[in-house]
């Protein structure tokens, strides 16, 4: 593999761990979410770096469509549950989410 | 270049997860995603780019900002300093790591076999990938009625 994939392969460990830096220390249910779209961010970089790195551009492009969509209807449902829960706790704080604690 | 894009795209990455406001954080997203689009559009990849724009940094971004806009209220959360504070020094140890193991790697790993496509990008996403589009369909179906059942049941208890 070239130089040019590993510099992007380089970049792609940092998003990812950013998003998990995030995942770890955050309380807040949007920054978590927020942590998790960075991962995406990662994830789609990776795609279309090692599809161009192997002049399959296309293909890596119609995977990356795939991912968005089921990204974007992961928001969608995520979202809404955290609407759910802040109607139900008054809180975004994860701390706080103690009712299935046993 | 495009090392500059590269490292715009990991600013506001970690931008968006250390500002503490949740509005400032969803907008350096979108603007990470612009980054990301213009990454694609060098890669020669305009069709995943401008669903990048329009889906990620413009779609998600709005979802973003309708939730935080339905629990800015009193859903202030007091997150600990300490991990603002320690992540640039995790942040470095990792580059650091990062550079050493790709350094390492470069030269290794044997390339990808691979030839120069042929096809258009319709022909690969309606004839090789037909079945991804079935998924797809279903995975926005299942979002769609998630959502409706998240916001019918809230709705209920609201009478």
């Amino acid at each position: 593999m070239n130089s040019f994939w590993f510099l992007n392969m380089g970049f792609v460990a940092v998003l990812l761990f950013i998003g998990i830096y995030c995942l770890l220390t955050m309380k807040n249910l949007v920054k978590l979410f927020i942590g998790i779209e960075v991962i995406a961010k990662g994830i789609t970089l990776a795609l279309v770096a090692t599809g161009f790195a192997k002049n399959n551009v296309l293909l890596a492009q119609s995977l990356a469509i795939t991912f968005i969509v089921v990204e974007v209807s992961v928001v969608a449902t995520a979202l809404a549950i955290i609407i759910n829960i802040y109607r139900h706790t008054g809180s975004l704080d994860i701390g706080k989410l103690t009712k299935l604690k046993g | 270049m495009h090392l500059a894009l590269l490292i715009g795209l990991v600013v506001f990455s970690v931008l968006a997860i250390l500002l503490r406001d949740l509005l400032k954080a969803a907008i350096s997203l979108a603007v990470a995603s612009i980054f990301l689009a213009i990454i694609f559009f060098t890669f020669r990849a305009p069709y995943i780019g401008v669903f990048e724009i329009s889906v990620v940094a413009g779609l998600i971004t709005v979802l973003f900002v309708s939730t935080i806009a339905l629990t800015k209220s009193e859903g202030d959360v007091k997150e600990n300093k300490l991990p603002t504070f320690i992540f640039p020094f995790f942040f470095i140890v990792f580059i650091i790591i990062d550079i050493l193991v790709m350094k390492s790697m470069l030269g290794k790993l044997t390339a990808l076999t691979g030839s120069a496509e042929q096809r258009t990008f319709g022909e690969v996403f309606w004839n090789q990938r037909t079945f991804d589009l079935v998924a797809q369909i279903g995975v926005i179906f299942a979002g769609v009625f998630s959502v409706l059942a998240l916001f019918r049941n809230q709705g209920k208890k609201d009478e």
